[in-house]
């Protein structure tokens, strides 16, 4: 058609609406504690979160785990009050109420309708602030999170995602989270969880996001009231580590699973950090080659050939390091054309980039639905940390699609140049081993995992 | 669809304020070949989200061609006459949008977001497959590959997927709700382009369709559009009524997956009312009562006090005609699936004999309210939500009145509707027996 084949149009301006977003008012508290307030929305509804950079990569030695285990038991027994009691009052007005922690941060997430949102207020206070970590709590959660565990080898998917980011990491603290859990989890203390607590969480490091049906005076009142004691803590969190790149590269893990049919694939290999100048050029390059629904990766391996349902490629950047993965499946008789095809194509991007039409449809392709990406209260809360975690440039999201819309094809070229694969990668294969190995032989050396060793 | 329940009218019932103000921006009409179109204008971002329901599903196939709803949806991707091989997402991320379509045992539905400028272009595309899609013999042999790879994923190698195919086999003898929405691999290799062209023919008329827009748009322009690229497309027959002679259980029914693992699971299962019937939104209240957030009773009793499963799951779909209440247990591994089953009915039996009181029935009201504004908070949600409630209960306004038609809800009508659908006589049961020695 038209509209994609001919440079001319390709090439012609784009013009896009303006983004209208809301006003983004930051307060800080006595104690450090930053607010950031975004009042937006025609739905009685608001989003919280409250970030602090303190996750598992800070974890110590023997302890991985902790923070993520712990702060999963906030919200099980705080401030004298059961878990029966505090879930029964979040329950009761439709509100979710929780903490977890990933690699960089730990959370604690509110979700209500606005008019509860002071009460649920005072509950993630007492949350945060004093959690209880009752015995027979952390004793059930230990249970049911190591029988968790040991049912997650049942799922192909997750067994990849975790043997793959075990290659990936080897010992770098990202990889914490996949490396002896197991015997962590068994072994911590109550001892462990309040520590984590004391040391690692504060308001110097803490950001409260607000976003939705709001009034910013009224809840800077109540965030002074619940937060405003909240003292000690660390000033700032320690740097992390960097990275020297795909701890196996060069070679082919498969983890057996002599049942399936099927093999999951996927491929790593060393990215960018966060806030890389290469950004831009690396996402407009990263969707021609495997992000949109008509990237090459889908073409070559699913409409061309029928070799599977899906295929795609992402960044994944954080604060110190980033990975590139590839990741599809196929029948285990199709592994080699798949896998062919998948290193082919990042070669051919690798050596000649995309072209001109592709890197414009791309942009459009970002441009056009970067508004959509922002329309939940959630969905705002955490693109505006994200420029906050990250130190990302203030206009960070007013600008995302002018910046997009500045990638050239030969910028694109260049990023794709120095930052795809060569022959540092990982390839991770789950499915039946004795099928497989003989097949994959080719890719370097191999060898073979049972599922039980990734717990 | 049957039109048995009488309904309350949309105009008496009092919305709050947020849902009203969706209720009040929604344009109806209906083209002269039968098309139904719905606008929902809000310009809060720029950009729209379109959704095209088509009234079939696994429902409307028959043995031989199961999944050709799903094989067929797929191959709505694959070229028209306008826009042939690989233009349709080609066209559309150029102009800043995207899509993807999904079947379910009663509906096809396909959906673009988009950037607000791209209006036009996806009404063409949209229309196009509508009135002349292709099904070229090359295209269908490659189609039917990737369906067949979707299968291994989603069924074959996956324990889930595995349960819920033989759960449906069991609730259901004589209603196509017995096999599943993918299809049986054997028919998935069997469906010929005659068999797909006929399919098309009978259920893709736009007297079968509905179109929700949502987002940023003029309305008197996209209704013009609508009116230029649909208007010359030809009405078809009425589909065919699909017959529901599912006869009556009169017995616990029971089956067992062998399979690598390392836990026993369950999956228990009733057939319930259909999705129009009062007694769907009780049986809605029952399922928040029991499953959703900590508090629930499952949870609670089941997964932090007896400690009996690690998670709890419960799945009410609405259908056209009476569906599946589903209960999933994952069990830790060692962990014994009589006992969890014992537990989950000393909990059903409570609820039949007690009913809820005042205040869990209020959280379950509250909770669905939130569900429902959650549901409405992006443009893509508005379109799906209301287009859905569309065709599950007639009017999409039924789907907005939903807080007041669950206030009427009252622990009696619990009781009555645990007992009457939930019972042993009509339970059906999927065990996963593991395989690898350990558990078997």
């Amino acid at each position: 058609m038209k509209t994609t084949k001919t440079p001319a149009r390709a090439d012609a301006p784009l013009k896009l609406r303006p983004l209208h977003l809301p006003p983004h008012e930051k307060r800080k508290l006595g104690n450090g504690l930053m607010l950031h307030l975004v009042p937006r929305g025609a739905l009685p509804l608001v989003a919280v979160r409250l970030v602090m950079r303190g996750g598992s990569v800070w974890d110590p030695a023997g302890r991985a785990g902790v923070a993520d285990f712990a702060a999963r038991l906030f919200r099980r027994g705080a401030g004298g009050r059961t878990a029966d009691e505090l879930s029964e009052a979040i329950d009761f007005v439709g509100a979710a109420l929780g903490g977890y922690a990933n690699e960089e941060n730990v959370v604690v997430s509110l979700s209500c309708p606005s008019k509860h949102l002071e009460a649920m207020f005072e509950l993630m206070g007492q949350v945060l602030l004093s959690p209880d970590f009752p015995d027979n709590e952390i004793e059930l959660a230990r249970r049911r999170t190591l029988a968790q565990l040991q049912n997650e080898l049942d799922d192909p998917g997750a067994l990849a995602e975790r043997a793959w980011a075990r290659a990936m990491w080897g010992t770098h603290p990202y990889g914490h989270e996949t490396l002896g859990q197991k015997r962590s989890i068994a072994s911590l203390t109550r001892d462990d969880l309040i520590d984590f607590h004391r040391t690692r969480l504060g308001p110097m490091l803490g950001h409260l996001y607000v976003v939705g049906d709001i009034d910013v005076d009224r809840v800077t009142t109540v965030a002074e009231r619940i937060f405003g004691g909240w003292k000690g803590g660390p000033e700032f969190a320690p740097l992390v580590p960097d990275w020297a790149g795909p701890d196996r590269a060069g070679q082919v893990i498969i983890v057996d699973k002599p049942e399936q049919t099927q093999v999951q694939v996927r491929i790593g290999a060393e990215g960018v950090k966060r806030g890389h100048p290469d950004h831009f050029p690396l996402t407009v390059m990263n969707a021609v080659l495997g992000g949109g629904f008509t990237s090459r990766l889908i073409r070559e391996i699913r409409v061309k050939r029928g070799l599977s349902y899906g295929a795609s490629s992402s960044w994944d950047m954080m604060g110190a390091a980033g990975t590139f993965l590839l990741a599809s499946f196929t029948k285990t008789e199709s592994i080699n054309e798949l896998i062919d095809v998948a290193l082919g194509e990042v070669r051919k991007m690798r050596t000649k980039g995309p072209t001109v039409v592709e890197t414009e449809t791309m942009k459009r392709y970002i441009t056009g639905l970067y508004p959509a990406r922002l329309e939940t209260n959630e969905a705002l809360a955490g693109a505006v940390a994200d420029v906050q975690h990250y130190g990302l440039p203030e206009d960070w999201i007013s600008g995302y699609r002018d910046r997009v819309r500045a990638v050239t094809a030969r910028d694109a070229a260049v990023a794709a140049q120095k930052h795809l694969f060569d022959d540092k990668r990982v390839i991770v294969l789950v499915g039946n081993a004795s099928s497989l190995a003989p097949k994959v032989e080719r890719y370097g050396p191999v060898s073979v995992v049972k599922p039980a060793e990734l717990e | 669809m049957p039109k048995a329940t009488p309904r309350t009218k949309a105009s008496t019932v009092k919305l709050p304020p947020a849902l009203e103000t969706i209720a009040r921006s929604v344009i109806e009409t209906k083209l002269p070949n039968g098309l139904k179109i719905r606008l929902v204008p809000n310009d809060s971002v720029p950009t729209c989200s379109y959704y095209t329901f088509f009234k079939v599903g696994a429902r409307n196939e028959r043995p031989g061609i199961t999944g050709i709803s799903h094989l067929f949806e797929h191959m709505m991707f694959n070229g028209a006459k306008k826009y042939g091989p690989g233009m349709f997402d080609k066209v559309l991320e150029s102009n800043g949008g995207t899509s993807n379509a999904y079947t379910s045992n009663d509906l096809t539905v396909y959906y673009e977001d988009f950037m607000a400028e791209a209006l036009e272009t996806v009404i063409d595309l949209e229309s196009d497959r509508m009135r002349s899609l292709a099904v070229t013999p090359k295209l269908l042999e490659s189609e039917r590959q990737v369906v067949m790879e979707e299968r291994r994923l989603r069924v074959d190698n996956e324990i889930a997927g595995m349960m819920d195919e033989e759960l449906g086999a069991l609730v259901y003898k004589a209603h196509p709700y017995r096999w599943p929405v993918i299809g049986w691999m054997r028919d998935i290799e069997n469906i010929s382009r005659e068999d797909c062209l006929e399919y098309f023919r009978t259920f893709y008329a736009p007297n079968n369709a509905t179109v929700y827009l949502a987002g940023d748009f003029d309305p008197k322009h996209a209704l013009a559009l609508l009116k230029k690229y649909y208007g010359s497309i030809k009405a078809g027959p009425p589909a065919p009524p699909v017959l529901d002679a599912e006869p009556e259980q009169k017995g616990e029914r029971r089956a067992d997956v062998h399979h690598p693992a390392q836990a026993h699971s369950l999956m228990i299962a009733w057939r319930g009312p259909k999705g129009d019937d009062r007694d769907t939104f009780v049986l809605d209240v029952v399922q928040y009562a029991l499953s959703v957030g900590q508090s629930s009773r499952l949870n609670k009793r089941l997964v932090y006090e007896l400690e009996v499963a690690v998670g709890v799951s419960v799945d009410w779909t609405w259908r056209f005609d009476p569906g599946t209440f589903t209960i999933g247990l994952e069990l830790k591994p060692g962990g014994r699936p009589a006992e969890a089953e014992a537990a989950l009915y000393a909990e059903l039996e409570r609820l039949a004999k007690d009913g809820i009181d005042a205040r869990e029935l209020e959280k379950a009201k509250n909770n669905l309210a939130a569900t429902l504004m959650r549901e409405l908070a992006t443009n893509s949600g508005r379109a799906h939500a209301l287009g859905t409630y569309e065709l599950m209960l007639g009017d999409w306004r039924r789907g907005l009145a939903l807080p007041s038609a669950y206030e009427s809800i009252t622990g009696e009508d619990v009781k009555r509707a645990v007992q009457k659908y939930l019972g042993k006589e009509r339970r059906n049961v999927v065990t996963l027996v593991p395989t690898n020695g350990a558990e078997a």
